[in-house]
């Protein structure tokens, strides 16, 4: 089985939100997806991409076969005051059936190739507490959980919250 | 004190930006952790692809700081994107100098921030402000909790992990 890893291009969109979608129902929470292919051909392949996405295709056995995207990762970049750019990785997932195959690791590395390209001092992401295989699967690369080390804590305001926080609209 | 005004940071701000970074560092206790430099800055902030946006706080001379400074306060942030909802706004440092603080600088800078998110939003189909605020840091944490946020690793218990340069270096090694 052999696959390859590329950056994805807009023929891609319909996969990548395949893909995100079967990654949020991996976690429970499948209808919370809102984005919509053109969202992210816009969002994605603009004059300015707010994302870039890595995708790995396998390679068709013969002819009759179509190439399959089988697994993807989402990032961008985000700004450190202290050490300036990181690669902020969003999302990553590997369709079940492909896992174990060393996949995975090819994206990091070749995310980790990026990163030191675009002259990033880290990369960072987050992840659900109780995800343990990939709390592992980081760790093992030398990750470090900062909400432990340092007390970070993820904060959130919504839509409401910053509605109620900017000027009122004029009568 | 009254008199202060709100504006998109320029490129001869970056000093006064490093600045701010490094007391904000020293409150935090971190301050030999800024390696960043005037010119990082600039180009990062300034070039053809900003990684980051500012926007700063500026009083009038008569009511600069003792050392001289007219930008007493700076917000830094970027867009992130959610592969659920799109866009987000990302709020990386905030910070009024002491001397300026209880004025209300901070809550108009986040009004002005929830607006830029908005502008986004009209254009889209969702808006959220993200942000990281250490668990030690309990006024902080009321000061966002006040005005709405909900602490999403409380909630959906979220942590956040980084894989520093020397880590990345290993993984790029064949």
């Amino acid at each position: 089985m052999e696959y390859k890893l590329r950056k994805a291009e807009p023929r891609d969109v319909p996969d990548i939100l395949r893909l995100v979608k079967e990654l949020a129902k991996y976690e429970d929470m499948e209808n919370q997806v809102r984005l919509t292919e053109q969202d992210l051909l816009e969002d994605g392949f603009g004059d300015t991409p707010f994302y870039h996405c890595v995708i790995a295709e396998l390679k068709p056995q013969d002819a009759s076969e179509d190439v399959k995207v089988m697994g993807f990762a989402m990032y961008y970049f985000t700004y450190d005051p202290w050490v300036g750019k990181q690669l902020y990785l969003e999302d990553f997932y590997i369709t079940q059936e492909y896992r174990g195959l060393g996949i995975g690791s090819h994206i990091m590395r070749h995310l980790s190739d990026l990163a030191m390209k675009t002259r990033c001092s880290g990369m960072m992401f987050v992840v659900a507490e109780n995800n343990e295989s990939s709390i592992q699967f980081y760790k093992r690369r030398g990750a470090e959980d900062l909400s432990q080390e340092e007390g970070w804590r993820l904060y959130r305001f919504d839509k409401d919250s910053l509605v109620k926080m900017a000027t009122p609209p004029e009568e | 004190m009254a008199n202060y005004i709100l504006r998109k940071a320029e490129p001869k701000d970056v000093t006064d930006i490093l600045r701010l970074i490094k007391e904000l560092a020293k409150f935090e206790e971190m301050e030999e952790q800024v390696k960043l430099t005037e010119k990082d800055l600039l180009d990062d902030g300034f070039g053809d692809h900003p990684f980051y946006h500012c926007l700063v706080a500026e009083v009038p001379q008569e009511q600069q700081s003792p050392e001289g400074y007219n930008v007493i306060a700076f917000a830094m942030y970027y867009f992130t994107y959610d592969p659920w909802i799109g866009k987000l706004l990302y709020l990386e440092d905030f910070y009024v100098m002491e001397d300026y603080r209880g004025y209300g600088i901070g809550s108009k800078i986040l009004k002005l921030l929830s607006e830029v998110n908005l502008n986004i939003a009209v254009k889209t189909r969702s808006s959220s402000m993200h942000f990281i605020v250490a668990e030690n840091n309990t006024k902080s944490i009321e000061f966002y909790k006040r005005r709405g946020a909900a602490d999403l690793s409380s909630e959906e218990g979220w942590r956040l992990f980084a894989i520093d340069k020397e880590d990345l270096m290993k993984m790029t090694a064949k």
